[in-house]
């Protein structure tokens, strides 16, 4: 009877927020689909071609772009279109890869330093300024060349550089949430810390990771194309982008197709990702966000 | 059954509770009122373990459970086992991702609970606070602030606790909400014979509700009188003053109403 | 009494600031020296490799004179408190290659780059004020939309393939300009401009958001109503109140500035300080290698810590904001 006289008095949800739940899985969906696609053209699209990203034609160097060969051939007559395709699957698939570590990593270290008093947080975060300092490149170049040119280095130089920003998030996240009327509650209610951890906080943090860890990814793939570009990363005769880019710049004058498809590929799936990232951010953190409040 | 004796808190050298003493009776309702600033939440917050407060004693003696006696200062993790915390704002008070009775049933935490007795529990409770038992799945974007207050009352309640402390219950809500969830409250005082603990700056309800009055200025007791006493004859000048600036405007007049709902939920 | 109050606090922050600062100083050059100490292959063989260029083997006496020399043989923490008193005294120590001092090797690299980076984001920023305040002056007019999609883009665009973009046509196909190499003010062109490039995209995204920020602020709505007119409240107004947080956001963006600045240098095989930072590591350097991350992570603390200094002295709010959150602390809610 009452929750009748609640509902006539005006009490209302607010249903635009339940419509904006739909909005975001609807948005999930089509994300969901779209990565599915691009997984799809990245890992199967290379199955599908007749040519070999790696074996060389040399009876068929620096071709053009033709009916046979979409983005011609490059030095060693590979078909160019097949190692994008090819390609696709480092740049995105490594860049994919180090993010998702670098994120564990800076979680974990974010949590710890958020939920674990003064003495965790101030350590911690000295340690993450430190390696903060350095610009991310920089250090990549100097630590995957120290360690010597190749892609597990290359992946280790990027996780040791790309592991802060989400500690940092991840701890003013933490350390604000943990003064949260909600979680003051589950204190009281005598919720062990790992379990306030696990149900209040790293839920609520959700959001803003996925915003954060798209950036990176995209970010990713283009210190993996440049230190591959550099001759840091992945080395000859894989076909990533960078590495690709490399090749062609030597041919620049007489093929250039060789040289400008890889970066195109480059542009495009770094812009998409990009683009994927906006629209995240501003369903979560926009005027009608799910943190607007 | 609740004694504090001398509570004092002081934070970054300035004085926030000054030599604070009270007692509050099973079942009874005790009413702290005071202006913003005079220390009403930081009394809960000390009272929780939350603020670091130093006392003479602070004692609790649950009718089930074994008591709590502190001297000095707060001793053990936050939290006075056989007392629950009902929070100014509903919606921030339950966690935004979790549905209702997941949150509800949080409150079980610790107990060695069966999952269908646990089940049941939060619809009991859910029904004690007028809530239909498909509650229980919403989460809080999707239900009002006066639903939301009564999730965070069903979450109280569930615990069985003898003593619950309310930090401005009401304030959140519409007027109208406000009396409703105001009525579900005394009912589930009288089921259940718990005490309360009332912060609030609205004098209609205090006069409404309040079997015991503390009135804080600046962290000190400007007045600590039975209801009845404080309304006729108010102890300070202040407090004279707070009665007549509530009469004047009219926030009095809801006394005549919440009797009329005091009536009704008793019949 | 409150301006001494907000003094202190001013102080109490630098302070802090500074040991902070200090803190991650010592810990980047403990991040740096780790790198290098655990790195493969034998140090004493490319010192000697660079001391005798025409030897191909050394007997193992001459390398255990040069284990003995540079401390080789000693553990890690001996060896990184030689290297830091040394470097704190200003003894940066000889490139391995040249055996010349590295802070000489430094200085006569340094302009080249600071050149590049100087141009580039002068013209970089020159172009993102007018792109963004085109774009302002009609939100969603073609103007705004191209600035719009040249921030996306530009935030995409790998720059070394922007470089070779570059080259390809203005060097190979119409030969207007020199491709690789430094030397004339011809040389610095095209890698002016792709650098220049990303901070127009950067810098157009930020001005573009905080002019239109400005634009709907409620004064400015009160000037509107007043009946000033748009181009003065554009003018006198808009532009004004955007430059300054936009300025200060600049400075966030130095690592990314310096990161291209090392990019474009080895795509225009331009001498500098990228180009003899990766010739170091293929070298196998570690004097210079040391130094030259250092200076590099120097510069980007040191500024960052500025902008911050900078932005709290700008920015009424931010100081307001901290002593009413200092307030509140000791009232009702700590």
């Amino acid at each position: 009877m009452s929750i009748a006289a609640e509902n006539l008095a005006g009490d209302q949800p607010d249903l635009r927020s339940k419509g904006h739940v739909a909005d975001v899985s609807r948005f999930v969906r089509n994300l969901a689909a779209g990565l599915l696609v691009l997984g799809i053209v990245v890992t199967g699209g290379f199955l599908f071609t007749p040519y070999d990203p790696i074996t060389p034609d040399f009876l068929d160097r620096l071709a053009g772009p033709s009916a046979e060969h979409w983005f011609g051939t490059d030095q060693l007559g590979r078909d160019v279109a097949t190692r994008i395709l090819y390609g696709g699957l480092w740049s995105i698939g490594l860049a994919l890869l180090i993010t998702t570590f670098g994120a564990l990593v800076g979680v974990i270290v974010g949590l710890a330093a958020g939920h674990f008093g003064r003495l965790a947080d101030m350590s911690l975060m000295r340690v993450t300024d430190s390696f903060f300092a350095f610009p991310e490149l920089i250090a990549a170049v100097t630590i995957a060349g120290v360690l010597g040119p190749s892609t597990t280095n290359m992946v280790l130089a990027l996780i040791l550089v790309s592991w802060m920003k989400f500690a940092r998030l991840v701890r003013s996240l933490a350390i604000s949430l943990a003064h949260r009327d909600f979680v003051v509650q589950a204190r009281l209610n005598g919720l062990p810390s790992w379990l306030i951890l696990w149900r209040h906080i790293l839920p609520n943090i959700g959001p803003s990771l996925l915003v954060l860890w798209t950036n990176a990814w995209s970010r990713s793939i283009l210190s993996i194309s440049g230190l591959s570009f550099l001759g840091f990363g992945v080395q000859p005769p894989h076909a990533e982008w960078g590495a690709m880019l490399l090749d062609g710049k030597s041919y620049m004058q007489t093929a250039p197709h060789v040289m400008i498809f890889p970066g195109l590929a480059i542009l495009l799936a770094v812009l998409s990702i990009n683009l994927i990232g906006d629209r995240l951010r501003d369903l979560i953190a926009g005027p009608n966000g799910l943190f607007s409040d | 059954m609740l004694n504090v004796k001398d509570l004092q808190l002081h934070l970054d050298g300035a004085v926030i509770l000054d030599k604070l003493s009270f007692r509050l009776e099973s079942g009874k309702t005790l009413c702290v009122i005071g202006e913003s600033g005079s220390g009403k939440t930081s009394l809960l917050r000390s009272l929780q373990g939350l603020a670091p407060a130093r006392f003479e004693e602070l004692c609790f003696e649950p009718r089930s459970g074994s008591p709590v006696r502190y001297r000095a200062g707060w001793k053990g993790r936050p939290g006075l086992p056989g007392s629950r915390w009902v929070m100014q704002d509903p919606i921030a008070a339950l966690s935004p991702r979790q549905k209702l009775g997941v949150s509800i049933a949080e409150s079980l935490h610790g107990r060695n609970i069966a999952r269908q007795d646990m089940n049941k529990a939060v619809v009991d409770a859910l029904q004690d606070v007028d809530l239909p038992a498909h509650f229980a799945s919403r989460r809080p974007s999707e239900v009002s602030m006066g639903q939301a207050q009564r999730a965070c009352l069903a979450r109280a309640l569930i615990a069985r606790p003898d003593l619950i402390f309310f930090d401005e219950p009401l304030s959140a809500l519409d007027a109208i909400v406000q009396k409703q969830v105001a009525l579900t409250m005394s009912r589930i005082q009288r089921r259940y014979g718990i005490s309360y603990v009332i912060v609030t700056h609205d004098l209609g309800f205090a006069a409404a509700y309040a079997d015991w009055v503390l009135v804080l200025r600046r962290g000190r007791v400007e007045a600590s009188q039975a209801a009845s006493n404080f309304f006729n004859a108010p102890d300070s000048a202040y407090c004279k003053e707070l009665i007549e600036a509530a009469e004047a405007l009219g926030e009095l007049d809801t006394r005549t109403s919440a009797d009329v709902g005091r009536a009704e939920a008793t019949a | 009494m409150k301006t001494s109050k907000s003094g202190h606090h001013l102080f109490v922050g630098l302070a802090g600031r500074l040991g902070a600062l200090a803190c991650v100083l010592f810990g980047v050059s403990l991040i740096t020296f780790t790198i290098t100490f655990f790195a493969p292959g034998d140090k004493a063989a490319a010192i000697a490799h660079a001391r005798y260029p025409d030897t191909q083997s050394f007997a193992p006496e001459i390398l255990e004179g040069i284990r003995q020399e540079f401390a080789l043989n000693e553990p890690f923490f001996t060896q990184y408190y030689l290297w830091l008193s040394r470097f704190l005294s200003g003894d940066f120590g000889n490139s391995f290659a040249s055996n010349v001092p590295v802070w000489e090797i430094f200085v006569s690299n340094a302009a080249e780059t600071l050149t590049l980076t100087l141009t580039a984001l002068v013209l970089g920023l020159i172009c993102a004020f007018f792109l963004s305040a085109i774009a302002v002056w009609r939100p969603g007019s073609l103007a705004d939309r191209f600035a719009v999609a040249l921030a996306s883009i530009g935030a995409a665009m790998p720059n070394y393939w922007l470089g070779l973009l570059l080259i390809l046509f203005f060097a190979a196909h119409l030969n207007w300009l020199p491709a690789y190499g430094t030397g004339t003010p011809a040389h610095l062109v095209l890698p002016a401009i792709t650098l220049a490039f990303w901070v127009t995209a950067s810098q157009t995204r930020l001005l573009r958001s905080f002019m239109l920020e400005a634009k709907a602020a409620p004064y400015v709505e009160t000037l509107r109503l007043r009946g000033v007119s748009e181009r003065e409240i554009f003018f006198r107004h808009v532009l004004r109140h955007a430059c300054v947080p936009a300025l200060t956001m600049i400075g966030l963006d130095v690592a990314s500035l310096l990161e291209g600045t090392v990019i474009v240098e080895l795509t225009f095989a331009r001498g500098g300080l990228g180009s003899l930072l990766a010739g170091s590591i293929l070298t196998r350097d570690y004097p210079m290698i040391l130094f030259l991350v250092l200076f590099s992570a120097l510069v980007y603390v040191i500024l960052n810590t500025l902008i911050e200094v900078v932005q709290d002295l700008l920015d009424p709010r931010k100081t307001f904001l901290g002593r009413h959150r200092a307030a509140s602390s000791g009232g009702e809610r700590p």
